[in-house]
């Protein structure tokens, strides 16, 4: 099937959308927040797929960007009864068939393909254990935060297992490479296809999904497995007021809300929570390969959802994902150089490390 | 449409002003093809350049330079409205409005906010929430829907039988006219005035064909401390108006006072049918189901409440709802918007037709016969009811602004025509009855110039308020004065 075919499948999803217009979608998409032109929301986009469905619109570069500022985060979709991320993604796949792909997304594809890895595997983390642990390519990339979430899963009686491991191929059908995708797919079963029988416990829940739902794998968050646990920890309690922010794809996509909250509580944090939260909570600005092709916007986005913690009185904003952290950090950071405060955040493994008496 | 040679250089122009703020790309056009109107599925109007100002002097300029070239000029907000309002059917400049959305001024003492008109109405009362103040006007639409489409489209308002609509919640605008010009309208932050002419009045149901609305002040309120809704089982329309009527002449307050019929009920379940799975239960003989809520104090809404529970019973022969969920859910499907994620009703309920409406205001003594005829012109013209809803939108008072709504086939041209149609014969129909053509919805690209059935010869004289305020006929063409869609 043609990328253009898959648009199409879409069809009544995209015509349903052009012919509502209710807009529920639109004001806190964290796009649009930012570039103010209803192209960039969610009901904008659908508009522009029929235009490439029809053949009133011819696929073009300034397409191309803007379906690359996409976060894929899933917020317009929550707020709608359409597969709203499915379509952009499908929007995605079409602009690059007819030549149309961020040179970035080009990079990082070829990248993945040629060895296995978004990024340049900083160190061998094999580590003989029974429970597999899949990493994913951004704790891959950091050594001194996989020993933190060693430590912590080791606190809390666990003995993970690291094996080798690819890329899950993630990035590479988001950013519009479904032929690619499969070569990625074939290459990740053959390496890691071995755990078909065992549970799995992710770090990255974009990794969660897409080795549950693309290649049928038993996973769980680790974080998920630590909160089941809680009760038989022993944290030595902070004195903090902090906001918890929902991952994408942890909160809306995989449901977990309650259990980060639930260490969160049990670390005895004081919990705010933003204006924006649980299903409905907003994207950090690294979703969807938005920080590759833009970082500009992937910055102002996050500046906003710092914004967010300030204004419920947050001192710190807590989570759980290796892209929503360091991406708050580079928001929070700029917003302190504009209203001259920083609100720090903190990543629940390494609290949590701090916290568990050995 | 404007030629292509005067849209370049005001391109140019714009350019200079607006940098990266203007675009005359395809793409971006399309973004802007449609509103929420019946039309046939692959139906758009393409606006020639689409700009987004960031303030009043920003769209001072950029009226000055459609003015220089002869180009249309059409505000564009919330995108949501039913009736055509923004189609750029004559080509021109789509102004992209909601980049005024900034807070301007709120007055804790005097109960007014001063906000640029592209701020949604959710986002403004979230805004207010922080001060445990609202903003009553409220349309079903408001999560998209701007303080500009609001004054723009006078839509409607869930709660217009206690606040009254836009009008009776605004103080002060400040528009830029078709000539260039900003001008402040209005009373500042007093409530009236009785000097002058009342301008202001005049900006709203304009639908931008006087210029373009900038800045809004407007009566905000203390968020009450408790609201309750409840539904009542009615045997007739005129029953449930006259109860409206008497449970307010009896001295009591009402919030808001919804009456659906069987079929609309369906409609507004949705929330309570995706938690229950089930249909609400709804007697045979009951033709009209009855929402009324109270806000106020606790003590005071429990007194309200039953005072109004008895007066239904013991004078109407009404019926309480024994299953509040379900009354709960026909609150969270109009009012809280609270939806289930990922099953927002609205878009699931538009797969196979859409929502159209004729959206009449009657006298409240005419509403058996114009539902009766809605039945009969809805048949004539193969549309699918859908429903009514009365909404009470004047304060303290029972009124009848209606939706008769009908799923419309917009699969065909022809399709489309035909509910057109349908709108045509209804709209004949609320003159007939001594009510208007349009209570929320507008006169958009629909109702233009066929309105002078109702208007008489006050339409020339609008033509001529038009002319004052638009001599060149730049804002927003093809609106208010003629139809695309009536014969």
């Amino acid at each position: 099937m043609s990328a253009r075919d898959t648009l199409l499948s879409y069809g009544d999803d995209i015509y349903t959308c052009n012919r509502t217009r209710c807009g529920f979608c639109r004001d806190e998409c964290p796009v649009y927040r930012i570039e103010r032109l209803e192209t960039y929301s969610c009901r904008g986009k659908m508009l522009v797929a029929r235009g490439l469905i029809e053949g009133t619109l011819e696929p073009d570069e300034e397409m191309a960007r803007m379906a690359d500022e996409c976060l894929l985060c899933g917020y317009c979709a929550a707020r709608c009864a359409l597969q709203n991320v499915e379509i952009i993604t499908a929007l995605r796949e079409a602009l690059a068939e007819s030549g149309h792909k961020a040179a970035k997304h080009e990079e990082n594809t070829a990248q993945i393909l040629e060895t296995g890895y978004l990024f340049p595997r900083a160190a061998p983390l094999k580590r003989a254990g029974t429970t597999p642990l899949y990493l994913g390519c951004l704790y891959q990339s950091k050594p001194a935060e996989v020993k933190t979430v060693l430590s912590v899963l080791k606190k809390a009686g666990f003995d993970p297992l690291i094996d080798d491991e690819v890329c899950c191929g993630y990035i590479i059908q988001a950013t519009g490479g479904a032929a690619e995708f499969e070569q990625a797919q074939a290459r990740f079963r053959e390496v890691y296809g071995r755990y078909q029988d065992d549970e799995i416990l992710t770090l990255c829940p974009t990794c969660n999904i897409t080795l549950r739902d693309k290649y049928g794998l038993n996973t769980k968050p680790a974080i998920v497995a630590v909160a089941e646990r809680l009760r038989q920890l022993n944290l030595k309690p902070v004195s903090l007021t902090a906001t918890y922010h929902d991952p994408c794809h942890l909160g809306r996509m995989l449901g977990v809300f309650d259990e980060p909250r639930e260490i969160v509580r049990a670390l005895g944090v004081t919990l705010v929570e933003m204006e924006h939260n649980r299903e409905f909570s907003t994207c950090c600005g690294g979703g969807g390969g938005v920080t590759a092709v833009s970082p500009r916007l992937s910055a102002e986005i996050a500046k906003n959802r710092v914004r967010d913690a300030l204004a419920v009185g947050a001192e710190s904003i807590i989570t759980v994902c290796p892209t929503c952290v360091p991406t708050l950090l580079r928001g929070a950071g700029r917003l302190a150089n504009e209203v001259d405060t920083f609100v720090d955040v903190l990543d629940l493994w390494q609290m949590l490390d701090e916290a568990l008496e050995e | 449409m404007p030629p292509e040679a005067e849209l370049e250089r005001a391109f140019e122009d714009l350019q200079r002003i607006f940098k990266d703020r203007v675009t005359q790309s395809a793409m971006h056009r399309m973004a802007y093809s449609r509103d929420w109107s019946p039309r046939y599925r692959t139906a758009q109007d393409l606006p020639d350049l689409v700009v987004v100002p960031r303030s009043t002097e920003d769209v001072v300029q950029l009226v000055n330079i459609a003015l220089r070239h002869s180009i249309p000029v059409v505000p564009f907000a919330g995108g949501t409205g039913m009736g055509g309002g923004v189609a750029a059917w004559r080509g021109g400049i789509m102004v992209e409005t909601k980049g005024l959305d900034q807070i301007l001024e709120l007055d804790k003492e005097s109960l007014t906010v001063t906000v640029g008109t592209g701020i949604s109405v959710w986002a403004l009362n979230e805004y207010l929430a922080r001060h445990n103040l609202w903003f009553p006007h409220q349309p079903e639409s408001k999560r998209a829907c701007t303080i500009g489409a609001c004054i723009g489209c006078d839509n409607d308002s869930t709660f217009g039988i206690r606040y009254g609509k836009i009008l009776e919640n605004l103080t002060n605008l400040v528009v830029v006219t078709g000539r260039g010009e900003a001008v402040r309208l209005g009373r500042r932050k007093a409530s009236f005035s009785s000097t002058g002419y009342k301008l202001m009045d005049l900006m709203v149901g304009s639908e931008g064909t006087l210029g373009v609305v900038t800045e809004a002040t407007l009566r905000v309120c203390p968020v009450p401390q408790t609201r309750q809704v409840r539904g009542y089982l009615l045997r007739s329309l005129n029953e449930g108006a006259q109860a409206v009527e008497r449970v307010l002449s009896a001295g009591l307050c009402i919030d808001s006072a919804h009456m659906n019929d069987r079929e609309r009920l369906h409609f507004y379940t949705h929330a309570y049918r995706e938690t229950y799975h089930r249909e609400p239960e709804v007697p045979d003989w009951a033709e009209v189901i009855l929402f009324i809520s109270w806000a106020g104090d606790e003590d005071v809404v429990d007194f309200a409440m039953d005072k109004t529970t008895r007066v239904l019973r013991d004078e109407y022969g009404a019926e309480l709802v024994g299953e509040q969920e379900m009354v709960d859910g026909w609150w969270d499907s109009k009012h809280r918007l609270d939806f289930i994620p990922f099953k927002q009703k609205w878009p699931d309920s538009q797969r196979e037709k859409k929502f159209g409406a004729a959206d009449v205001g009657l006298p409240i003594g005419r509403l058996e016969e114009a539902y009766h005829r809605f039945r009969q012109i809805a048949a004539k013209w193969h549309q699918d009811v859908l429903g009514m809803t009365v909404y009470n939108e004047s304060a303290n008072r029972s009124t009848a602004s209606v939706s008769f709504a009908v799923f419309v086939d917009d699969s065909s041209e022809e399709n489309v025509r035909d509910f057109y149609e349908y709108v045509r014969e209804m709209s004949q129909m609320a003159v007939e009855l001594e009510g208007t053509m349009s209570s929320y919805i507008g006169d958009g690209d629909r109702l233009g110039g066929f309105n002078v059935l109702e208007h008489g010869l006050g339409l020339e004289y609008m033509k001529r308020v038009k002319a004052l305020f638009d001599p060149q006929g730049i804002m927003n063409p093809g609106k208010k004065f003629e139809t695309r869609w009536l014969r």
